[in-house]
This record gives C-alpha cells, sequence and structure tokens, in this order.
C-alpha cells in the first residue's frame, strides 16, 4: 500500500470503503425532510435543468407506462373596483385528460385580509402560499400591523424567481385590502409581479376575458360586480374543456374577505337559459 | 481523458452485453379505493404487485395503518412508497415522542403533503389516498397528486384502476347528475364496504395491474377491522 | 434566504467544488469537497442528467430462485459468472451463508455485488464484535438492502442487482426479493431474472395453498427449476449452489450438476 500512498492514489474516493453505514443513510433521510424544518429547502435533484431531464425520463412513458400527471387549475379571475376585489374561479383540476377533482379550492385563504388563487401546478400554488401565509403571520408579529399586499405579492415574487427555471409552474393572483385602499397583484413563476384593475389567468381566461371587459366598469355596485365575476368565469366553463365544476365568489371588502357564492355551473347554465329566454319575449 | 487526476478508461465493448437506460421510475399497479361516513371510513386496495407483464407477488398489503384512527393507500413506483411511507412512519414516532400524542388524521394529511413537495424536482411516483377519522370522528379521505396537492374529500379511487373506478363511485356514492329531492342520500358502512369490494371486482375484469384480492380496512371509533376479499387472479 | 429563516445553518459553499475543480451542480461527487475523508459516496463524473455512470451490467450472474418450506428457506443460483456472452468465471458462488439465521443470493451485476458484500461482511463482523449473539436477521438485512438500492437509485447510479434474502426470522421462514431501484416484496416463492418467467410457474404449481413444502420437496422443485433455467437461459450452467436456512443453522451445499438429457433434441423438428 506504500506505493498508494506515494502516488497519492489513497485520497481518491474509489480507495476508500464504499460504506452505506447508519450515518450515511441518515444524512440521506435528513435531506427528505429538509422542507419540515425550512420550507425554502427542497431537495435538490440528482440532475441538472430538471425541467428538461424529468422530460426525458417520462418520454419513454409508451414503453414504461410512467407518465407525471400533475393536478393542474384553470379558469380565474379578479378586479378591482370601488367596492373592494372581486375574485372567481372555477374548480376543475385536470391531470392530463383525466378530471382529478370538480370540487378543487382555488383561493386560498392566506388570512382575514388576503386571498391568494390559484393556476398552474395545484401543489406548487397551495404550498407556497402557505409559506406565504406564515410569512405574513410573522410580518405581522414583528411590525404589529398587517403586511402589505404589495409586500406580500413580493414575497411571493422572490420565491417565484428563486426557483426559476427548475420548472414551477404557477400563475396567481394576490388580493387583498390595506392602508392603500383594495390591492391586486399578478405573480407567475417566471417571477414576474404586476399590479392591475383587471386579471384572468388560466386556460379558460380568453373567454373570461371576454365578458369581463364588456361588463367592467369601476363604479359597479357589488351586487352587479360579483354577478359580472361569476358570469365571467361561467361562460369559460362553457368553451373551455378544462374549466368547470362549481363557481366560487369572494369579495375583499375593506373589513376582510367575504365568500359570496360557490355554485355549480349547471345550476348557472339553467340560470342563465332562463334569463336569455325571458328577454326574448 | 482526464478527469480530476484519474485516468478515465474507455469503454470496453463486451459482446453480449446489452446496454439499457436506467428508469429510477418502475409501474407497480395497484389501485386504491376509500369512502367516508359521518362516523367510518373504508380504504380498500388490491394486492397485485406487478411490472410490465409480470406480476411480481399476489399478496402485497398496500395499506399503511399508520395510527389507530389513519391508513394510507400508495400505489404506483413501489420503491418509492415503501420510502415514502417508511418516512412517514418515522416521522410520525418522532412526533410522538416529541408531543406525547398521536398524530391526528388532518396533521398526517398536511404533513404527508409537504413531504412529498420535498421532492418537486423528482417527485415520488406514487398515488396515496389518506383515509381517517377526523378530530370530531368523522370520516375523512384525502387524495394526493404525485408531488404533493392534496385534496379532502368523502371519497375517491386512485391508482392505475383510478380513472375506471372513481365515476363508479360519483354515480354510487356522489349520486351526480340525479334530480334528487333534497339531500344526497347517507351510505351505510356495510354498503360502502360493498360498493368497494363492486368496484374492484370490476376493475379486475378490465385492468391488467389490478386483481389477486383486495385488502379492506374499516376504520371506526372501536379500531381498524381488516377484511379481504378474493379477485380473478388472471 | 430571508433573515432570520436560516434554521438549518448552510455551511459555506458546503456543496462547492474542491479549490480548482469545476462545479458540477447536484452530482453526487462531492466526496473531496465536504473534507470528510471517511464519508465516501460513489465516484462519478459529469455527463447526461449531471453525472454519468455505469448503465449496464457487464460480469452478470443470471438467475436466482428461492423457496420457503416448513421450517426453512431454501436459495439456489448457478455457479456462472458471464462475461457478456462469454461464459467466464464458471465456479463462483452466488448464494450465501450470512449468519445462521440469514441466507441470500445475488443476480446482476456481480462487480456491485462483490461491493455491497464486503459492506455486508463488514456488518457480521461488526455483530461478531459485540459478541452479545444478536446476529441479524434476515429482514434487517432485506429492509437494510432496500434503502441502499433505493438510495443509489435515486442518485442516477445503481447497483445493477436482484438480490433474494431468506432466513429465520423469529423462528419464521422469511423470504424477500429486493432489485434495484429498491423495490422490495416478501413470497412464499421468489426469483430473479429469467428464473421469474421460467422457475416462479413451476414452484407454484408445486403450491398448494395453506399446505408447505417439506424441505425434500423444496430441494426437488429447485433442482426441477435449475435444469429448466439451464435448458432455455443462454447465461446459466449445468452446476448451481444451494444455500438452506433452518433453525439449526444455515449451510451451503453443493455444486449439484443438473440432470441433462438432451435426448430429446432429436425429437425436435421443423426448422
Amino acid at each position: 500500500m506504500a506505493l498508494a500512498e506515494i502516488c497519492n492514489i489513497s485520497d481518491a474516493p474509489y480507495m476508500k470503503m464504499r460504506n452505506f453505514t447508519t450515518s450515511d443513510l441518515e444524512q440521506e433521510s435528513q435531506r427528505y425532510v429538509s422542507n419540515l424544518m425550512n420550507p425554502y429547502v427542497l431537495q435538490a435533484p440528482p440532475f441538472e435543468n430538471p425541467v428538461e431531464n424529468l422530460n426525458k425520463i417520462q418520454a419513454s412513458s409508451d414503453k414504461t407506462g410512467i407518465k407525471i400527471e400533475f393536478d393542474h387549475g384553470t379558469t380565474t379571475l379578479g378586479f378591482k373596483y370601488k367596492g373592494g376585489v372581486i375574485l372567481a374561479v372555477d374548480s376543475r383540476a385536470t391531470g392530463g385528460q383525466f378530471i382529478g377533482s370538480q370540487t378543487m379550492k382555488k383561493i386560498v385563504e392566506i388570512n382575514q385580509f388576503l386571498l391568494g388563487t390559484l393556476a398552474g401546478g395545484a401543489a406548487d400554488c397551495v404550498y407556497w402560499d402557505r409559506v406565504l401565509a406564515k410569512e405574513c403571520r410573522l410580518h405581522e408579529l414583528r411590525n404589529k400591523e398587517r403586511i402589505s399586499v404589495a409586500a406580500a405579492s413580493k414575497i411571493m415574487a422572490n420565491i417565484a424567481h428563486e426557483y426559476k427555471g427548475m420548472g414551477l409552474s404557477m400563475g396567481m393572483m394576490l388580493a387583498g385590502y390595506d392602508k392603500r385602499g383594495p390591492g391586486l397583484y399578478y405573480v407567475d413563476s417566471e417571477g414576474s409581479r404586476t399590479p392591475g384593475n383587471v386579471f384572468s389567468v388560466g386556460s379558460g381566461s380568453i373567454y373570461a376575458f371576454g365578458v369581463l371587459d364588456s361588463g367592467y366598469h369601476w363604479d359597479l355596485e357589488d351586487e352587479a360586480a360579483q354577478e359580472l365575476g361569476r358570469r365571467a368565469i361561467y361562460h369559460a366553463t362553457y368553451r373551455d374543456a378544462y374549466s368547470g365544476g362549481i363557481v366560487r365568489v369572494y369579495h375583499m371588502t375593506p373589513n376582510g374577505w367575504i365568500n359570496i357564492s360557490n355554485t355549480d355551473c349547471m345550476e348557472l347554465h339553467y340560470k342563465y337559459e332562463e334569463e336569455k329566454k325571458n328577454k326574448k319575449h | 481523458m482526464n478527469f480530476m487526476g484519474i485516468e478515465q478508461f474507455p469503454d470496453y465493448k463486451v459482446p453480449g452485453t446489452q446496454h439499457q437506460d436506467f428508469s429510477p421510475y418502475e409501474s407497480n399497479g395497484g389501485s386504491i379505493v376509500a369512502i367516508a361516513g359521518d362516523d367510518y371510513v373504508v380504504i380498500a386496495a388490491d394486492t397485485r404487485l406487478s411490472s410490465g407483464y409480470t406480476i411480481h407477488t399476489r399478496k402485497q398489503n398496500k395499506l399503511f395503518q399508520l395510527s389507530g384512527k389513519t391508513v394510507l393507500g400508495s400505489t404506483g413506483c413501489w420503491c418509492d412508497t415503501l420510502a415514502l411511507t417508511a418516512l412517514v412512519k418515522a416521522r410520525m414516532q418522532m412526533y410522538e415522542h416529541t408531543h406525547l400524542k398521536t398524530m391526528s388524521t388532518d396533521a398526517i394529511a398536511q404533513m404527508l403533503s409537504i413531504i412529498m413537495y420535498n421532492k418537486r424536482f423528482f417527485p415520488y411516483y406514487v398515488s396515496n389516498v389518506l383515509a381517517g377519522l377526523d378530530n370530531e370522528g368523522k370520516g375523512v379521505v384525502y387524495s394526493y397528486d404525485p408531488i404533493g396537492h392534496c385534496e379532502r374529500a368523502t371519497y375517491r379511487a386512485g391508482g392505475s384502476a383510478g380513472a375506471l373506478l372513481q365515476p363508479v363511485l360519483d354515480n354510487q356514492i356522489g349520486f351526480k347528475n340525479m334530480q334528487l329531492d333534497g339531500e344526497i342520500p347517507k351510505v351505510s358502512k356495510d354498503r360502502a364496504v360493498a360498493i368497494a369490494t363492486d368496484t374492484f371486482i370490476s376493475a379486475a375484469e378490465r385492468d391488467i395491474y389490478t386483481g389477486d384480492a383486495v385488502c379492506i380496512n374499516i376504520i371506526t371509533k372501536d379500531g381498524i377491522e381488516v377484511k379481504e376479499v378474493q379477485l380473478r387472479k388472471d | 434566504m430571508y433573515a432570520g429563516h436560516q434554521v438549518i445553518p448552510q455551511q459555506f459553499w458546503s456543496n462547492g467544488p474542491a479549490p480548482g475543480q469545476f462545479y458540477n451542480f447536484t452530482g453526487g461527487y462531492n466526496g473531496l469537497a465536504t473534507g470528510s475523508a471517511n464519508q465516501c459516496k460513489e465516484y462519478t463524473t459529469p455527463g447526461l442528467f449531471g453525472t454519468q455512470h455505469s448503465s449496464s451490467p457487464i460480469t452478470t450472474g443470471t438467475s436466482v430462485v428461492g423457496i420457503k418450506f416448513d421450517g426453512g428457506v431454501m436459495i439456489a443460483a448457478d455457479n456462472l459468472v458471464s462475461y457478456g456472452s462469454l461464459a467466464r468465471y464458471q465456479d463462483v458462488q452466488r448464494v450465501f451463508k450470512v449468519n445462521n439465521k440469514t441466507i441470500m443470493g445475488a443476480g446482476g451485476d456481480f462487480a456491485d455485488f462483490q461491493s455491497l458484500k464486503r459492506s455486508i461482511d463488514q456488518k457480521i463482523v461488526e455483530d461478531l464484535c459485540h459478541g452479545d449473539d444478536l446476529e441479524m436477521k434476515p429482514k434487517s438485512l432485506y429492509n437494510w438492502l432496500t434503502r441502499v438500492f433505493y438510495n443509489r437509485r435515486s442518485r442516477f447510479n445503481p447497483l445493477w442487482l436482484e438480490m433474494v434474502v431468506g432466513g429465520l426470522d423469529n423462528g419464521e421462514p422469511f423470504l424477500g426479493h429486493v432489485d434495484l431501484r429498491g423495490r422490495a416484496y416478501e413470497d412464499d416463492v421468489v426469483a430473479t431474472g429469467f428464473g421469474k418467467h421460467l422457475a416462479l410457474p413451476l414452484v407454484r404449481e408445486q403450491l398448494v395453498e395453506g399446505k408447505k413444502l417439506t424441505q425434500e420437496q423444496a430441494s426437488d422443485v429447485l433442482r426441477k427449476c435449475m435444469e429448466v433455467l439451464y435448458y432455455r437461459d443462454c447465461r446459466s450452467m449445468p452446476k448451481y449452489s444451494v444455500v438452506v436456512c433452518t433453525k439449526d443453522g444455515s449451510v451451503v451445499q453443493g455444486p449439484f450438476n443438473v440432470n441433462e438429457n438432451w435426448q430429446l433434441a432429436t425429437m425436435v423438428k421443423g426448422y
């Protein structure tokens, strides 16, 4: 072994004992729960560029039958008007062609003055919204006042930017009410963050925009605004196959959010049908 | 070729060896059905473990009893299932030692979601359905996607025949799209067990990865009752 | 990330390369950088998926068959280790006594197995050093193997093996199978490789629900399995060994020769 030492190869990794020891495995298992301690620390994949390489693993799915399908959310909208912010969403979750759920909650109640909508990867949105909820609560405890919508959305945008290029898929609106009045921000997984008055996100958003833009007005009355949101989502569920289920409407008022309605879109369909008939006569 | 001061040997061509692409995932099949009621929850899974056209074993239990009132059903890539359930069990034991109480079903559901999301960029290829009694003693079912999106439901089918079984449950338990007067009828425990069994008999007819036997766990406040019903073995 | 959230303090440049080396994003190799000389991860080079590993077994062992019988377990495998299509090493044991309670057999890449075997031997030595008459039970070995295999596959550097573990766990026969991904299951009869297709049906035919085989029956059916495997598996040979575990301990028996009968070859016509 002396020669090995002189040649300095005894330090080489392949000369060492392969140890599958307890401590080795312990370290490994610690890595599997890193985000229980610190939610920002996710396990790094054993390959670079997860977007591309995860797809490579799935490329032979016709042979192996392996296709990882994440639940995806779909039509969401939000707009500001004189009475606060209206958020309206559908409730269909699709994994590929299969409707995984018809009752998904696409509005996350972060706290009494902050709501988040969910489009794209359901798990991504829900997980990071939960982290955001924790962050907002800590802000309250530290600063003795509620976090502004601007600050909350900035935290979310920072998270998205941190994981940019790793394949997160999120398109969320954050709605809230703070000192500056009603707040509405769009944040997505590319790291962009935009304040605005009217947003719609998801595959059905084009249909929702059609209805929304034609009826939108800053001085809408509460009831009319809620109805506008509901109607816009209904029309998206009617035309977009990836949207459907229940139309949920939330209203963010100066006193916090209120859940206005959760209506099955089949019910809405017959209601609107009826209205149309009555108009004709 | 020289990397890190170590000479790389050229790849020798050995006649008769086949270059195989390694896939970390494998689909091992299996289905789960869970139905929750007011004071019970029923969860069932078949016992066939296969990959491709090979059946490895006909008596692999896919239901993991996590506590006296929580059972996790897990199918998909069996090695991921083993790793995930072992991890959940270990974390539950740690919780028990620090807090001197057993984790509630809702807590387990949330933890499972977080643990699965930890591997967001190299996911566990599993289909999980968690069944249990909540703090009020009501039956609950949680279902998951591979990266930990979790949804609370009252009935759910998952696994290889999940897409085949869910519509049956929608009809038999959800009474979807039926012109009912008033409330959706409640499903009794015996009826739930019967429906769960029937769905598996149907799945065994049409899904090659489901069959052999179905293991049923019935969770009530009195404990977990385990039943097994034989299915087609072909 | 955010101040006050460093719950897990990060070591400075903890996963980085040693000075003068290249950063290999999440690649398996960080042996030198962490400075933990006694902790050695597998040696890998950057490539596709960040790291490149040998993705095909070269020196391979073929099928292993294991059966439970009344009061014990036996595992059989032939004594051949092939080098591609070459029948290279013709007198190699592939079934082992781990201790008096535990036995195992290995198929797949033999180099990977030898490396793993050293760790298993080390564990046995540790058990002996404690001198408390406690021995590793088959279930412990089985479970340990699943973790090792799973961790390796999770790093995209699998141990290209299929292992059969058997023995007596608290007096009860135990038989399990673990593959390169860490997929594991227990059954009354398990097989690896070609044996899964050729041997399993033969054994299952002998098994009657609720009735156990005697040791003699098990031994006979294994002999039959090895014979069939020899006829049909190109990477097999007629010489095989059996390891048996009963309450009296574990013994490796053999090598035995299968009953070759090529008479019927003359009957095969039509080509």
